[in-house]
């Protein structure tokens, strides 16, 4: 318990210094707090010195041999991407799913078995009704999962959602998610404070480099105008860009020109691959159809593999290339993360110095 | 009703308030306008009651000077005409009391100002008997409700006799004690009226004809003066050739006889009680101030009488002699605040007496004030002044508080007078940071919002109620536009005047009488004036903010309407109101996730805690069955359930 503080220290600690994801775990908790643009905002003190706005806050402080302890019942082995059972490509079989999807439909896939065989009754995704701005949504049947497909690149307070869904007694919650939303719920369930958290059953993780600020949709309105926004993508390296679908036109802008938008507390991130979930999935280097998958809970080997036998999935091996690169990939998000959190003075993130020590003096290569 | 009895001679208990509408009605008022206002609210309320039966005209005017224009009009017309308003409603009007004092008039035509001494129900200790002596015109003070009813009726003659308009000042103590009256007879004189000044035109003039109006003027305070050394409402009382003397003028007449009285000094003090008091009976004075060595001046608010008798016996001084004065002025008359401030009571006329004759006494044991807190702690609930419960605008300023969170530049609210203004205390979350006259909110407001040159850069919201929006805020709305300030201009539309005991306004479509007059909306005008317009329900309360919200992100002159009926009217309308409670097995109470919100933020009068079960629950008797509070209780415990 001596790391739960109060709403003093989330705006001391979190806000103040701009580290707020935006994921919306301290929000729909309380009167006290509201989520404006991406950014937590204390309305008025509550007055209580300890509370669960401070404790579930992904950037209030992560524990990471705690969480892992938690989760995986033994500190991990991997310490580029973080506990795994296995790591492989996969993709959806439904070409429904397949063809909706932006990459390989494994989550859609995932998430509508999983309402389907009663692993869950009710999913938290996000949607978007313009193509661009994200919106947490509680989705019950295929047709709402399908209603939700498509990477979304600005933020969006899911973990506000689950709070939601866990009031609205839905029974069983899966909750796709960002690493730090995914850390949030994590810490949530590994909280003393009673908030319905067992309900989640299946966190499925997605990769994630950055997210963009709300801002970011009136810089892509002056790009493209009232036009119709259809989906928006960065696809995976070398590519480098950004894209924006409309029904007129594809507009491609240098990453470069748009990660003004990044949002600022994702300079300190430590985590791409989604390290605290069931099951992350996130895009397969140089592939547009299919997904990369890490199995990391026993919870998710279980439901993964009753997925396959209903062939709701097929899976292949992830070339060992590939693999490297993803791991590269991580351990260099971690090296920045760690370069920026020292820099800062920001004493957020607890790993074992052993750890820390093997990421700072890495130069690459696996 | 009491003031209608037509039995000369009766006595009834009236309020001063009452009297002096019964003053009103034995004068024969054809016509009655005003401005609610405390404490001089009661007074037009009372008329516009029997105005039908005793066929007379009433108007609620839609600001002070417009009520003392119409009036001035039928007292021009040769009808009997009155207006009433409170103290700060005199400063409103004052720029047509400056001309139309020199204009003069036919008929009767008498102002009666309210003053709060202690600030009451206002937001200053304004002395209007300046405005008396400023404008030249007679000033009546009564000390009585008897004297409340019979200096109203008197007034209405002297005004006509000197052809300028009357003041009668009362206080907040006399307007709302009640006393017994003697009645006098009901007159109803069948008067016409007509356009025919004297000099073909009703003016102020211009040039030297203003002049020649202003000396006229001062030729009329000069019979009025000769009238009021006569007059049967200035008396001495007490020892014949007293050396220490009392000069007092309204209530302080009452607490200066009872406090001579307590301490025994009948024999010794007199006291010159003065109802006439602009322009002062100078003779009457003169002969007091010759066998007096030491005079205490006891008044309400300014030393008005103590400057201007200093002034009389300055002029006196070779016949009279040295004389020792005594007041606010020497600190002998003083309040917990300090002298010219408060109010009078008995305690501070025997402190003065006490300080300046050489008597001792204890005006309250030491302990007073400890028993008296014993005798009534336990009777009295422990309250801070709070909106109602129900009240709209406890959503209004958490609506607003959370907008300026979010948009988190650390926006200016300001304000002015309304039942809004305890936004400033905790029940409005101390959102509103400025408070001055009736239209000072948008007024300041475009100026705050127009000042980037100088380097203040912040949002700007103007709170207003909606009879202050069409007492005196649509110029300065203009002018916000006209100047090119960035403004968001809050209308809180409770559909009523409520701080002053819900009197009609023109956005209500009926009139003081209560029958059906045509609407003149607020939005409509809004949107008359060219800014953006939106409306919504205070109680949709995530609505609300994000109006708010949207509204703080653009430039220029915006307005929104918060549209919601009064508690209190609502209230009194509805058979039925919805049953509120907690189901305290789902209330977090003290916990985290909410930290008794409703009972120590939202603090609504209707929530209350459970100290026994450390729970919330409900006021059932106070509550009224808004469902604020089960909006916005984070654990879904308050239930909120029609009344069928």
């Amino acid at each position: 318990m001596q790391n739960i503080k109060g709403p003093d220290d989330l705006q001391r600690n979190v806000l103040d210094e701009e580290l707020c994801t935006g994921c919306g775990a301290c929000t729909n908790l309380c009167p006290y707090i509201d989520m404006v643009k991406a950014n937590a905002i204390i309305i008025e003190p509550c007055g209580l010195s300890k509370g669960r706005c401070y404790n579930f806050c992904p950037r209030s402080y992560i524990d990471v041999p705690s969480l892992d302890k938690s989760i995986f019942g033994s500190y991990r082995e991997d310490i580029a991407i973080g506990s795994n059972i296995y790591v492989m490509k996969a993709r959806a079989k439904d070409e429904e799913i397949r063809s909706a999807a932006q990459y390989g439909g494994v989550v859609s896939a995932l998430i509508i078995h999983a309402l389907q065989t009663g692993k869950i009754d009710a999913a938290v995704l996000a949607t978007s009704s313009d193509g661009v701005n994200p919106k947490p949504t509680i989705a019950r049947s295929k047709k709402e999962v399908l209603e939700c497909v498509g990477s979304k690149y600005i933020v969006s307070p899911t973990v506000s959602k689950v709070l939601d869904a866990i009031k609205g007694e839905m029974g069983k919650i899966g909750v796709v998610c960002t690493p730090c939303q995914m850390t949030a719920i994590r810490k949530m369930q590994d909280s003393p404070f009673e908030t319905g958290e067992e309900k989640i059953s299946l966190g499925i993780g997605l990769f994630c480099t950055w997210c963009f600020s709300p801002d970011t949709y009136e810089y892509i309105r002056s790009l493209v105008g009232s036009a119709n926004i259809l989906k928006t993508d960065i696809p995976p390296p070398p590519a480098n860009i950004f894209v924006i679908q409309t029904d007129e036109r594809r507009v491609e802008v240098p990453l470069d020109e748009i990660r003004k938008f990044i949002m600022p507390s994702c300079a300190v991130c430590f985590d791409m691959t989604n390290e605290f979930s069931d099951i992350s999935v996130g895009t397969v280097e140089g592939e547009e159809d299919w997904n990369t998958v890490i199995v990391r809970t026993r919870n998710g080997e279980r439901f993964l593999k009753s997925a396959k036998e209903a062939a709701i999935i097929e899976t292949k091996p992830l070339e060992k290339e590939k693999f490297n690169h993803l791991c590269e990939a991580s351990l260099n998000r971690k090296k920045r993360a760690l370069k920026e959190i020292d820099g800062r003075k920001i004493t957020y993130l607890t790993i074992r110095d052993e750890e820390r020590s093997k990421i700072i003096s890495w130069n690459g290569g696996i | 009703m009491h003031v209608e009895i037509d039995e000369p001679g009766r006595k009834v208990l009236l309020m001063g308030n009452e009297a002096i509408a019964r003053g009103a009605i034995e004068a024969g008022v054809d016509f009655c306008s005003g401005y609610p206002g405390n404490p001089a609210s009661e007074i037009l309320e009372t008329l516009a009651g029997v105005a039908k039966k005793l066929d007379f005209l009433t108007e609620w005017s839609v600001n002070e000077i417009v009520a003392l224009e119409a009036a001035g009009a039928a007292a021009c017309a040769g009808l009997r005409a009155m207006t009433v308003m409170k103290n700060m409603g005199v400063d409103v009007c004052s720029d047509f009391l400056m001309t139309v004092n020199m204009s003069g008039t036919k008929g009767g035509f008498v102002l009666i100002s309210g003053d709060d001494p202690a600030v009451h129900s206002s937001n200053s200790e304004l002395d209007t008997r300046n405005y008396a002596r400023f404008a030249d015109i007679p000033l009546l003070e009564p000390a009585t409700t008897q004297e409340a009813k019979d200096m109203t009726k008197w007034a209405f003659d002297l005004s006509e006799e000197l052809g300028v308009l009357c003041m009668v000042r009362t206080v907040t103590r006399l307007s709302h004690s009640s006393g017994l009256v003697s009645l006098g007879p009901i007159t109803r004189e069948e008067r016409s009226a007509e356009f025919a000044p004297l000099l073909g035109t009703w003016t102020s003039g211009s040039g030297d004809y203003t002049c020649m109006f202003h000396d006229a003027l001062h030729g009329k305070l000069k019979t009025a003066q000769e009238k009021f050394e006569e007059s049967q409402f200035n008396w001495y009382t007490g020892k014949e050739d007293a050396e220490f003397i009392i000069i007092t003028s309204g209530t302080g007449w009452l607490y200066s006889a009872e406090a001579v009285k307590l301490l025994g000094l009948k024999d010794e003090v007199g006291i010159l009680k003065l109802g006439t008091t602009w322009p002062l009976p100078e003779k009457l004075i003169a002969k007091h101030l010759k066998h007096a060595k030491e005079v205490l001046f006891v008044e309400e608010i300014d030393p008005f009488l103590e400057q201007n008798v200093k002034v009389l016996a300055a002029e006196l001084a070779a016949d009279i002699g040295p004389i020792k004065f005594y007041g606010k002025k020497s600190n002998h008359i003083r309040s917990e605040f300090g002298a010219g401030v408060g109010e009078l009571d008995v305690d501070t006329v025997m402190r003065g007496l006490t300080e300046t004759m050489n008597v001792t006494y204890i005006p309250r044991d030491q302990d007073y004030a400890e028993k008296a807190e014993k005798l009534v702690g336990s009777y009295a609930p422990n309250r801070s002044m709070a909106f109602c419960a129900g009240c709209p605008h406890r959503a209004s300023f958490w609506a607003i508080k959370r907008a300026l969170k979010w948009d988190g530049r650390d926006g200016i609210v300001t304000g002015d007078i309304g039942c809004y203004s305890m936004a400033q205390l905790p029940t409005g979350f101390m959102v509103l940071k400025s408070m001055h006259c009736m239209g000072a909110g948008i007024g300041t407001a475009t100026r705050f919002g127009n000042l980037k040159r100088y380097g203040l850069d912040k949002p700007v919201i103007a709170v207003s109620g909606d009879s202050t929006f069409y007492h005196a805020c649509i110029p300065a709305l203009i002018n916000a536009r006209w100047n090119k300030s960035n403004l968001l201009y809050v209308i809180l539309d409770n559909k009523t005047t409520a701080m002053t005991g819900n009197q009609p306004h023109p956005g209500i479509g009926i009139d003081a009488l209560g029958e059906p007059s045509p609407v003149t909306p607020i939005e409509d005008v809004c949107k008359g004036i060219g800014v953006e317009v939106r409306k919504c329900d205070p109680f949709d309360i995530d609505e609300a903010t994000q109006n708010l919200y949207e509204m703080l992100q653009t430039e220029g002159v915006k307005v929104i309407i918060f549209s919601r009926e009064c508690a209190l009217t609502e209230a009194q309308k509805r058979k039925k109101k919805p049953r509120v409670y907690v189901d305290q097995d789902k209330c977090i109470g003290d916990e985290c996730g909410c930290m008794r919100f409703c009972t120590r933020v939202l603090n609504c009068p209707g929530n209350i805690w459970d100290y026994t079960k450390g729970k919330a629950k409900i006021d059932e008797v106070v509550c009224n069955g808004c469902g604020l509070c089960a909006k916005l209780c984070p654990a879904g415990a308050i239930i909120v359930e029609e009344v069928v």
